[in-house]
């Protein structure tokens, strides 16, 4: 299960985002649903038009995910920065 | 590998084959991107591949199967019952042995 505490560590693809907040401005208000990640960068498909692809990058943007169970978690992107697998085990979070 | 990470692994695999199934007719390039995507998971965090997946997956080009696209499933009696599938991508068989209803061995 996706929780607020632990998507740093879990599964983008497939959920509900919106950016927030952005150096390019261009960008702040988007939405979308997940498709793809790589290290840098977010794909998202755009909730008005399915067929068209946004390249977002990750560290220049604040995001709001909305998970499974209907919540909704603010992350700052740079601390989503790197490889789907390699997301995994590194800590993300200092308390 | 801690259990935490492991079940965090397990999740995520089982999430993007999902997609990967249900995706496959309208996108099949992103299909297979999910599905190496998973793999790679499988390898990182040490934990093995589901079995309900792994049958679904060409031994010899690593590609994830779907019945009717790019798969044929046949069963064949010779030697010993057994199915088979075909990889249409790159022309490789699989066989799988099952056991004949009231067969004693």
């Amino acid at each position: 299960m996706i929780t607020q505490k632990n998507i740093y560590y879990h599964e983008l693809i497939g959920l509900e985002v919106e950016i927030t907040n952005s150096t390019n401005p261009s960008l702040i208000k988007r939405k979308g649903k997940v498709i793809f990640e790589t290290r840098n960068m977010l794909f998202i498909s755009d909730s008005a038009k399915p067929s068209k692809e946004i390249k977002i990058p990750k560290a220049i943007c604040c995001f709001r995910f909305k998970l499974p169970s209907e919540k909704e978690v603010e992350v700052k992107g740079d601390l989503l920065v790197g490889r789907p697998e390699k997301r995994l085990k590194c800590k993300r979070v200092r308390k | 590998m801690s259990l935490r990470t492991r079940k965090i692994a397990k999740e995520r695999i089982n999430i993007l084959m999902k997609l990967a199934e249900e995706i496959h007719k309208t996108k099949p390039h992103l299909a297979q991107k999910y599905y190496k995507a998973a793999w790679k998971i499988s390898l990182k965090a040490r934990v093995p591949f589901p079995k309900k997946w792994k049958k679904r997956i060409c031994k010899h080009c690593k590609k994830f199967l779907f019945l009717g696209f790019n798969a044929t499933v046949r069963l064949n009696q010779n030697r010993f019952p057994h199915v088979t599938i075909k990889c249409l991508e790159c022309g490789g068989y699989t066989r799988y042995p099952y056991k004949k209803k009231g067969s004693k061995k």
